[in-house]
């Protein structure tokens, strides 16, 4: 009875994890092969699931534009500057958070900055629109997102940072100050190795958010500046969509993250589990 | 090199962890602290090592103050009870870290962290991390680190405690024949009284509030302050029995227990005892103060009272055997190859002239 009921347990594991598996591969796959389809054949009423020709061209084609480059590049700017600030921003208030949390402003002050994260992004969209447009750098800069981006990052990388921090021991910081390391000089050469890991997580977050991020940057910028989020859905012929070299884009777009996600798996692994296992 | 003074110090969170202490640890001195866990040890070394803030009183060392110093800026070095080794560094770097902490050139280090390993035979591990070596060699480690620093004031937590006992009994004899301890002040806090009879010049017992009594290892040890003292130097521990004092001037009597436990006071005692009008004491006696008679033995000068045999542990160096005697439980210590079973007769010889007498409540020898 009991062997029954296991192997009835896993066959319908079995079922939820195949179901699962095509669920999040099928858009993948109908990208990619979408990306090698002529125009015509991604207009068919019944749909193709294997191109009839393979147009390879379609990737060169997209980078004909020189904007569709430079988009890639403003994107990276962004994204890259972004997570800097949030990384840097972020360590300093985590680590106040989680070592000196009264003088920091206690629980409150930190959940209330982790609250900044929750709130429907929309609901601001018209208010910081103008008040970026008041700043010296304007809306459409590079500039401007990568503070706007701050909002959603930082307090990410704030209470993640809190959390890596409490998990670094404080004797350790004590022996240094003991070995006559100044506050700054202990931080640097003990606390900071001991959260690597999870800084690495932290900024892999923040640049994948940043990358992907579509709502503000298509209000934002758009003339002198643009990313390729908002670049991506202007590919139309006419009146018609072009979604082979959409596709095209947008996997050429994913190699980033997938590439830094691959490179860094390792820390990523361990900086996320650091909160849990103890060691 | 210099002294370490410590005068009235205070330092309580919801209670007071240390209350109005004072100290002073001569250069050169061994000072073991030994004292029950979470009574305040660990917060001595961190108000010396400026980690805590006191609440009031003075630390100096030699003639400056460095109450108000912070860390990084006192001439002590610390070892901690967990070590505190830097996981992402070397075995090498660890020990090097207060000398890069002063910006000293490579080869200096170089030379300093291979001369203090190889005193404590780590030369071997100096490319290994923390995470690689064994808890014998961690300690020697952390101990190389402050070493290397050196402080006017050492200051060690618990130093062996977790370390097996043939690493620990090792590294007894290591601190022993460190000249670098014996040079500048050492304060050593533990919860064993072994490492403390052994290693201390002098030793505190620490209780609540503070130093409870200071004094040469054997004297503590033969004259304890209080029951507390008493019950914590040695193992297994005295027997502490509630008794009442009968009888006028000098001819005492001990009584305890339901069914007639009890023995004459000795002269010297019942002469001190007297003094105080005291009907209501703590006795105690020390385990070894306790024989177990062998068959038609005599013990004289001895007190001999018939017990039966509650447990018996042949512990392979003694045999500790727990007796009833007349209503009271008496521990004593016996030599390993004896053989006792559960409810066999014993009969227990006494040393009356070596037992304490503690006040009933507040615990004071009443000897002193």
């Amino acid at each position: 009875m009991s062997e029954q009921s296991a192997r009835l347990v896993r066959t319908l594991l079995l079922i939820f994890l195949g179901l699962w598996l095509i669920l999040t591969l099928f858009p993948l796959y109908w990208q990619f092969i979408t990306a090698f389809k002529s125009a015509a054949e991604t207009n068919r009423t019944i749909p193709t699931f294997w191109p009839e020709v393979w147009h390879f061209e379609n990737l060169a084609a997209v980078f004909a534009e020189r904007t569709n480059f430079d988009a890639l590049v403003d994107s990276f700017i962004i994204a890259t500057g972004n997570t800097v600030a949030s990384l840097v921003l972020g360590t300093l208030a985590g680590y106040a958070f989680a070592r000196f949390p009264r003088q920091a402003g206690g629980e409150n002050l930190a959940f209330w900055i982790l609250s900044n994260r929750m709130f429907p992004p929309v609901a601001v969209l018209v208010p910081m629109f103008f008040l970026f447009d008041a700043m010296p750098w304007g809306t459409d800069s590079h500039l401007s997102l990568i503070i706007l981006y701050l909002v959603f990052n930082m307090p990410l990388a704030t209470w993640l940072m809190m959390v890596f921090f409490r998990d670094a021991p404080r004797e350790l910081e004590e022996a240094a100050y003991l070995d006559g390391y100044t506050p700054l000089r202990a931080f640097i050469k003990v606390t900071l190795p001991l959260v690597l890991p999870g800084m690495i997580s932290v900024a892999m977050l923040c640049w994948i958010f940043a990358w992907n991020e579509y709502l503000f940057a298509n209000l934002f910028v758009g003339t002198k500046v643009r990313t390729f989020t908002i670049v991506i859905p202007t590919f139309t012929h006419g009146s018609q969509t072009l979604w082979n070299l959409q596709m095209a884009f947008s996997m050429i777009a994913m190699l980033p993250p997938v590439a830094l996600f691959i490179l860094l798996r390792r820390y990523m692994v361990r900086g996320l589990s650091l909160g849990v296992v103890k060691g | 090199m210099a002294r370490l003074r410590i005068e009235g110090l205070c330092k309580g969170w919801d209670f007071p962890v240390i209350d109005n202490l004072d100290l002073t640890v001569e250069e050169g001195e061994f000072f073991v602290v030994v004292g029950p866990s979470g009574i305040g040890k660990t917060t001595l070394l961190r108000l010396i090592a400026g980690l805590e803030s006191a609440d009031a009183g003075r630390i100096a060392i030699g003639d400056h103050d460095i109450t108000n110093l912070p860390p990084y800026k006192r001439p002590v070095a610390m070892t901690f009870e967990s070590y505190a080794l830097y996981p992402h560094l070397s075995v090498f770097e660890n020990i090097a870290s207060p000398l890069r902490a002063r910006r000293l050139d490579a080869a200096a280090i170089r030379a300093t962290v291979t001369e203090v390993a190889k005193l404590l035979r780590i030369e071997a591990l100096l490319d290994r991390r923390p995470g690689e070596i064994s808890g014998g060699q961690k300690q020697r480690t952390a101990l190389g680190r402050t070493l290397v620093a050196k402080p006017q004031v050492f200051l060690l937590d618990e130093p062996i405690s977790h370390l097996d006992a043939k690493i620990r009994h090792d590294l007894r004899l290591q601190f022993h024949a460190l000249e670098e301890l014996r040079r500048v002040a050492t304060l050593y806090v533990t919860h064993d009284y072994v490492e403390a009879l052994s290693l201390g010049d002098r030793i505190g017992v620490m209780g609540r509030g503070g130093l409870v009594q200071i004094g040469s290892a054997r004297d503590v040890f033969l004259r304890p302050r209080s029951l507390f003292v008493a019950e914590h130097l040695g193992q297994p521990a005295i027997n502490a029995v509630a008794a009442r004092l009968t009888g006028e001037g000098t001819a005492l009597h001990v009584r305890a227990g339901n069914s007639g436990f009890g023995f004459p006071v000795v002269a010297a005692h019942a002469a001190a005892l007297a003094r105080g009008d005291i009907q209501r004491v703590t006795v105690g006696i020390r385990p070894q103060h306790v024989k177990v008679l062998r068959n038609g033995e005599d013990a004289p000068g001895h007190h001999v009272i018939d017990g039966r045999v509650e447990i018996y542990e042949a512990l392979g160096a003694n045999g500790v055997l727990v007796a009833d005697a007349g209503g009271v439980n008496l521990t004593a210590l016996t030599s390993p190859e004896r053989d006792f079973t559960h409810r066999q007769p014993v009969r227990l010889a006494l040393q009356t002239d070596a037992v304490f007498y503690f006040h009933a409540e507040s615990g004071d020898n009443l000897l002193l």
